[in-house]
């Protein structure tokens, strides 16, 4: 419950859980670093080899356990370091984005980005827009699973 | 009493009796009556005995299919009775090389769709002591006398906006096919939750997912749920908490719904086995309109060699996300 | 428990200007499993690497984890230094908390709990790392070639030089390419054919190659180092080893069709050979035009021909080979300019593209080197050339700039005025790009000494009067309407990916840009390399390039395969799939999608009640495996994991990264 409360005070700042392809998106989002691009910091990069890695049980542990929003990035078609694997998980997290919606999650709380490896404004652009709309949103209550609701960092 | 026709009865015991008894099939799944008249389950036929209690009447909703992922095990050689939903759940499992196409023989029964008891019994309004069947008419024996009532009016939700209800895969097909139907209804219930808001559409699925018991008769009665080691089971990782909860109940629906992607047949068993009914078919539906919609017409089950949506991609898909 | 240390790099102040080195210190001590945590102002220095092997050694660490730049930086120093001290490198994990923190949030408040964050998910990732072997794979010593140009033909010749056998892979009957198809190149005029012949003649001698003419590549399969490749031969119906190229066969045949190598502005006879130097100098009968096909009788060819090569019964032959490296120089195509109705092209005989105007130089070509108009074999006496037809075409064609026209329209221009020294050319043109040693020079030797009229401007509308064609543009510097009574026209068209391309890269399995070129794998680094190991990339098929940066690339190319091919073994994938058999039920999707056929069925015996069962269950080749991990998401019961990526590691960092709630 305290948790719940802390998330309503004004300095509640979203977690977003941002899966990168290494090829493409992760090493814009390196590019944004190089470039010193500056996004927010409530983006945490997990590293996969491709998009094609991406179980969409990975997104819903991720709202289980406390993330406000979840963006998936990879190569764009036709870029796929592994040929085909974002257009597998292209056909993959379009079912899967409009199941979440279908059970009650905004739009905005799950995306899917394309992002090259020379992309590194766009990976910062996303980046912010994502934390923006997630902040405008609110905290994600769905799915919480409730028992790590009193789990807070001692951070 | 529910006999719908004691000749057609006949007619299917016939023509898997010659089967059986000479040896081409080990065993016959077909149907049984239950404890009531409006209860048919699962027959394992082995012996002309067995063939006595032969069932096909209007209650004969289980999907047979399923079973062949068991009975395989012990024999080399299954009769199977399908229905249309039956023959998609058989292509369903070929396409999973659950089966092999010469292990089984399919017998088709061009299904007229089952009745629902609940409506049977909402409708006589009292206690109902069986019924007769006559030209897509009911005729309801209830204490007081008889009441008539239109078939389609009383069909199981699974049946009411069925496609599909002649058998898309058989070996010998039993009676004349009954042609492909509109179900106009069948995106309903989707398309009025998609038209509610997000919160509202939450609302509805904690309120539904609330009742879960977490039984897994969905699971279980499901011809694309073929897995050897069900993910809910697994312990690494434990990709479902064990706590009934609802956190857990939304895990657990959403992803079984994904894992069936382009993969559902759309038979509605899970739902008709939810013991705390859930609208579970809403979930399956919504997939099937969106893969549809997004990835080009698609039917599982229909056509055991076309490419289930998931397992190839073209190049200028769609997406469901922006691609700029 | 595992035995994690954490070290953490300052970077200079890279890092530690933006992260509060201690607080992540002190923090990392608090992770489960962690036994050990440092710092160091440089970790990837020598003494950096040394701190890391010493605490591995003096803590019997078993998983280290480090907090630095990006793995895609120093992830192998670290991985390596971890070696030195005996562990194995797989059971490091690296933290971005430079470009992914410290470089791109603003000040500590901000970064330095982020840093704790992605510390604290690596190492909830590190304690679930296992020892892995990257496999070591053979290399079978020979390279394939697709394409026969000039391209193909330098890169084979490199890779034969250096000992290894090539086999070339063309599909018209004759290597030669597009350079075949040239009068003069620029900016030097020598003749085409006198350079190119004796290269295609050395490439048809050469011990070390094997031309497979008329062949198209049917199926690639394998990864580097073992290619397995279905190579289809075409059914020329002459044998090629009884066949002497007398030419008495063509000479003798009585039907024709459309010359391909004339652009169609000729005929060749229904058995042929493209051209006078073909290599090799043996026919091939097209079976559409060939009476004998069509109708059933004929055989001219087969009594005329003196050694009897003529087998009208030949048959399509696939031959499959095994091959170590890849080298792509499939070429480029011209775009058709009909599309762009305004240019009249296709309705009149004397409205021709650069490639067309190209063989009405040449002596073998169409008019027998003369220089006329085709519409009644008079000279030209005035010509205008157009520019961009379809280049820098937002709109219609393409985005990009065809590189050669500038060049060659020069060169064209010249050698019009001394074939024609009475003839004027004038050039539409957006802007003359001459960048290249001595392209300058050449082109306004054009302008200035062979009279060629430059115009900047567009064309609108070109239409037939009288005796000539009218071209009427605007002069964009003067803002002039201007119209010139031609009587030839000459289109610059694009060029263009060959309209193949997007198959033969599925083949091959490497990807291209949105107009079919080839990519390469970095634009600058890698410019031969494909993202695909072991497949390289040459001349046209990657972009528009002329003939010396074709060369060039050629031969990079060839040393990209030669050095694979030098090497007595590779290094595999060490993070590749495994199936978990006893959970595996068989279904086999993710055979279906894996993109390297790496997965496949094995049937497996288990015990059941009194006996044995068998069933169906998938097997990993781990040397295919390329560890995309696609088939651990498609496989519904987490039965095929990735080994380094694996499904409890990646949900091991969600939960470690959501903990900060």
């Amino acid at each position: 419950m305290s948790a719940a409360l802390n998330e309503t005070a004004a300095g509640w700042e979203p977690l977003i859980v941002s899966f990168c392809c290494n090829w493409c998106s992760y090493a814009g989002g390196d590019l944004a670093g190089t470039s010193r691009m500056s996004y927010p910091a409530n983006v945490k990069v997990i590293r996969v080899p491709c998009s094609g890695r991406m179980n969409p049980l990975f997104v819903l542990r991720a709202f289980q356990r406390g993330a406000d929003g979840v963006l998936v990035a990879g190569c764009h078609p036709g870029d796929c370091h592994y040929t085909s694997g974002n257009y597998q998980s292209r056909r993959r997290l379009s079912a899967f984005k409009r199941l979440v919606e279908f059970a009650g999650f905004e739009p905005e709380r799950f995306e899917v980005r394309w992002i090259s490896s020379s992309e590194g404004d766009k990976f910062a652009e996303e980046m912010t827009s994502m934390t923006e709309k997630i902040k405008a949103l609110g905290p994600n209550r769905k799915m919480r699973d409730a028992r790590w609701q009193s789990v807070t960092s001692k951070v | 009493m529910a006999e719908r026709n004691i000749e057609s009865v006949n007619k299917v015991r016939e023509a898997v009796s010659q089967d059986l008894l000479g040896g081409r099939i080990d065993l016959l799944l077909g149907w049984e009556k239950g404890h009531y008249w409006w209860q048919s389950r699962p027959l394992f036929a082995r012996s002309e005995e067995d063939l006595e209690k032969l069932a096909w009447d209007s209650f004969c909703a289980v999907n047979l299919s399923r079973y062949l992922l068991e009975e395989l095990k012990d024999h080399d050689k299954i009769g199977v009775l399908v229905k249309g939903c039956d023959a998609r759940a058989f292509n369903r499992l070929l396409q999973d090389n659950m089966v092999k196409r010469d292990q089984v023989i399919l017998y088709g029964l061009p299904c007229p769709g089952m009745l629902d008891y609940n409506r049977l019994i909402e409708k006589a309004g009292g206690a109902l002591l069986g019924i007769t069947e006559e030209n897509g008419r009911v005729i309801l024996n209830i204490e007081s006398g008889e009441q008539e009532a239109q078939r389609d009016d009383l069909l199981l939700d699974k049946c009411k906006d069925c496609r599909y209800p002649d058998p898309a895969v058989y070996d010998q097909l039993l009676f004349s096919p009954q042609g492909e139907k509109e179900g106009p209804e069948r995106f309903k219930t989707v398309e009025e939750l998609e038209e509610m808001s997000a919160e509202e559409r939450f609302g509805y699925w904690e309120k539904e997912l609330s009742r879960c018991l977490r039984c897994y008769a969905c699971r279980q009665a499901c011809p694309f749920c073929s897995c050897r080691e069900c993910f809910v089971e697994q312990e690494n990782p434990r990709w479902q908490g064990r706590a009934y909860q609802p956190s857990e109940n939304f895990m657990f629906h959403l992803v079984r719904a994904y894992h069936g992607t382009g993969r559902c047949i759309d038979c509605g068993e899970c739902e008709r086995s939810c013991p705390v009914d859930i609208p579970l078919q809403e979930l399956n539906r919504k997939l099937i309109k969106d893969i549809n919609e997004l990835y080009g017409d698609y039917e599982a089950g229909l056509d055991a060699e076309q490419e289930p949506p998931l397992l190839t991609y073209r190049p200028d898909d769609p997406a469901a996300f922006s691609e700029k | 428990m595992p035995r994690t240390g954490v070290f953490i790099c300052h970077c200079g102040s890279n890092i530690a200007g933006t992260v509060d080195i201690d607080k992540t210190v002190e923090a990392s001590r608090n992770f489960p499993g962690v036994v050990h945590a440092d710092e160091y102002r440089y970790l990837c220095s020598e003494m950096g690497q040394d701190i890391i092997t010493k605490a591995i050694k003096e803590n019997d660490l078993d998983r280290v984890v480090v907090g630095t730049c990006s793995p895609r930086m120093h992830e192998n120093t670290f991985r390596k230094a971890a070696a030195e001290a005996g562990l194995n490198p797989y059971l490091l994990e690296v933290a971005n908390i430079r470009e992914h923190c410290s470089w791109v949030h603003k000040d500590m408040e901000e970064a330095t709990p982020k840093a704790i964050a992605l510390l604290r998910a690596a190492a909830a990732k590190a304690a679930l790392n296992e020892a892995l072997e990257a496999p070591r794979l053979d290399v079978e010593k020979r390279a394939l070639v697709i394409g026969g140009g000039i391209a193909g033909i330098q890169a084979a010749l490199d890779i034969a030089e250096a000992g290894y056998v090539v086999d070339i892979v063309e599909k018209d009957p004759s290597i030669g390419g597009r350079m075949a198809q040239l009068e003069k190149t620029f900016p030097t005029l020598d003749c085409s054919a006198c350079i190119l012949t004796p290269k295609m003649v050395e490439a048809a001698q050469h011990p070390n190659i094997n031309l497979l003419t008329y062949s198209e590549v049917d199926e690639v399969k394998g990864f580097v180092g073992q290619f397995d490749v279905k190579i289809k031969q075409k059914a020329r119906y002459v044998d090629p080893v009884k066949c002497t190229g007398c030419g008495i066969c063509w000479e003798k045949c009585p039907s024709k069709a459309s010359s391909e190598f004339e652009m169609g502005l000729a005929k060749r006879k229904s058995i042929y050979v493209p051209f006078a130097q073909a290599v090799p100098m043996v026919p091939v009968i097209d079976r559409d035009s060939c009476l004998y096909f069509r109708k059933g009788r004929c055989q001219i060819c087969e009594q005329e021909c003196p050694p009897q090569a003529i087998d009208y019964e030949q048959q399509d032959e696939i031959i499959e080979r095994r091959y170590g490296a890849i080298v792509v120089a499939t070429g480029f195509d011209q775009l058709d300019p009909t599309i762009y109705g305004e240019y009249g092209y296709g309705q009149h005989p004397d409205i021709l593209t650069g490639l067309e105007f190209e063989r009405i130089f040449n002596a073998s070509g169409p008019t027998g080197g003369k220089v006329v108009k085709l519409s009644d074999g008079k000279p030209p006496k005035k010509v205008v050339f157009i520019q961009c037809i379809g280049s820098r075409d937002k709109a219609r064609g393409m985005n990009y700039c065809s590189k050669i026209c500038c060049m060659y329209t020069a060169k064209q221009a010249i050698l019009l005025k001394e074939k024609v020294p009475d003839a004027k050319s004038y050039v539409f043109y957006i802007d003359v790009r001459t960048g290249g040693k001595g392209y300058e020079e050449f082109q306004r030797r054009a302008a200035e000494e062979y009279d060629v009229a430059y115009m900047r401007g567009q064309v609108g509308k070109i239409f037939p009067e009288d005796d000539h064609l009218v071209v009427r543009g605007i002069d964009s510097l003067t803002n002039r309407n201007i119209e010139i009574k031609a009587d030839m026209v000459v289109l610059a068209a694009a060029t263009v990916a060959r309209a193949d391309a997007p198959e033969v890269g599925r083949l091959v399995g490497i990807n291209s840009d949105s107009y079919h070129f080839f990519n390469e794998a970095h634009p600058k680094l890698k410019p031969v390399e494909t993202h695909t190991a072991g497949i390289f990339i040459a001349g046209a098929c990657q972009a528009p390039k002329d003939i010396p940066e074709t060369v060039s690339q050629a031969s990079a190319a060839a040393v990209k395969a030669i050095g694979l091919l030098s090497k007595e073994k590779l290094q595999g994938e060490a993070c590749t799939a495994e199936v978990i058999q006893s959970e595996c039920s068989g279904c086999l999707n993710c055979e279906a999608i894996c993109p390297y056929t790496a997965i496949t069925p094995v049937e497996i015996e288990e015990r059941y009640k009194d006996g044995v069962l068998k069933r169906t269950v998938a097997e990993v080749n781990p040397a295919l495996c390329q560890g995309c991990g696609s088939c651990a998401v498609t496989c519904r019961s987490g039965s095929i994991n990735l080994k380094g990526f694996s499904n409890d590691q990646i949900m091991a960092e969600v939960d470690a990264i959501c903990l900060q709630r």
